[in-house]
């Protein structure tokens, strides 16, 4: 595949070849946010119908992909809050008693965390880990896994976290403390004890 | 070893939500103290930091030029076509 993305000056080019020089990064960035190719297809192609319909509000401030991407984001939000209307609501009372294992009767760690040495560019570097992110937000469920990424990732608010899946900022709160606290569990295992015993 | 008002299992809720909104004085007290004495909460705050400050660089740089997730030959055909459509009815 033709990887070099041309020059991307003020004017916006051929929308038929836009598919050809976008499309990939396009559909990796889709990807990075909802594991589901079919969908990624989807919104990828919705955005390249939208771009189009809205080229000339297009004033080449910024990049093409910049603007492209600018799209997808929302494309993939709206996705999120229709999707979201059809999603049973979270179970809090199971995460509840999910939280009883991590903590004894006084609230007390039962096998507290431990050190993860590495800075955040380090970790950003490591391709692998980035798939054992993706594997341990696969074992979220998917309410839970948006609302994170939409936080960490997209850095939305919890206001704008709300609005999409129609949920309080207490849920909100709950739902992300969740997320985090299942997420750092899930790496701690599959991530950080193997590299312990592995590196010196 | 009691540490204070908070326990850890509150102490990591109200951790998780600071970094959500600004929790008020006596919660940010009451987790310092608690912080402070412990040990694991504090690595728990900051394997939530380091994941954040990983998370926000990879938000700003996806390209990952030569990939190997790339359409399928199917899908960029798809695509292709229905913006094709799209432009001859526009």
């Amino acid at each position: 595949m033709n990887e070099t993305i041309t020059t991307e000056n003020s004017h916006v080019p051929d929308p038929e070849r836009w598919v050809d020089q976008y499309g990939d990064y396009l559909f990796r960035f889709a990807l990075s946010r909802l594991p589901d190719s079919a969908v990624a297809e989807d919104l990828v192609q919705e955005t390249f119908l939208a771009a189009l319909h809205a080229r000339e509000n297009f004033k080449g401030r910024s990049s093409v992909t910049t603007w492209l991407t600018g799209i997808l984001k929302h494309k993939i939000i709206d996705h999120f809050r229709k999707e979201s209307r059809e999603q049973p609501v979270e179970d809090v009372e199971s995460f509840a008693a999910s939280l009883d294992d991590l903590f004894d009767e006084k609230g007390k760690w039962k096998i507290g965390p431990s050190k993860w040495t590495v800075s955040p560019l380090e970790l950003y570097e490591q391709k692998e880990f980035w798939r054992i992110l993706a594997l341990c937000l696969s074992e979220l469920s998917d309410r839970l896994a948006r609302i994170f990424t939409l936080r960490e990732l997209e850095e939305l608010s919890t206001k704008e976290i709300c609005k999409v899946f129609d949920i309080s900022a207490t849920n909100c709160w709950v739902m992300l403390y969740r997320a985090r606290m299942l997420l750092r569990g899930c790496l701690e295992i599959k991530w950080f004890s193997p590299k312990i015993y592995e590196d010196k | 070893m009691s540490h204070w008002m908070h326990n850890c299992k509150e102490v990591t809720r109200m951790v998780s939500e600071s970094l959500d909104r600004k929790l008020p004085l006596h919660q940010r007290m009451g987790i310092r103290v608690h912080l402070f004495m412990c040990k694991f909460c504090s690595r728990y705050r900051k394997q939530l930091l380091l994941l954040r400050e990983a998370m926000r660089l990879k938000e700003r740089c996806v390209e990952d030029k030569g990939s190997p997730i790339t359409l399928s030959p199917e899908a960029r055909e798809r695509i292709k076509r229905s913006f094709i459509n799209s432009l001859n009815k526009a």
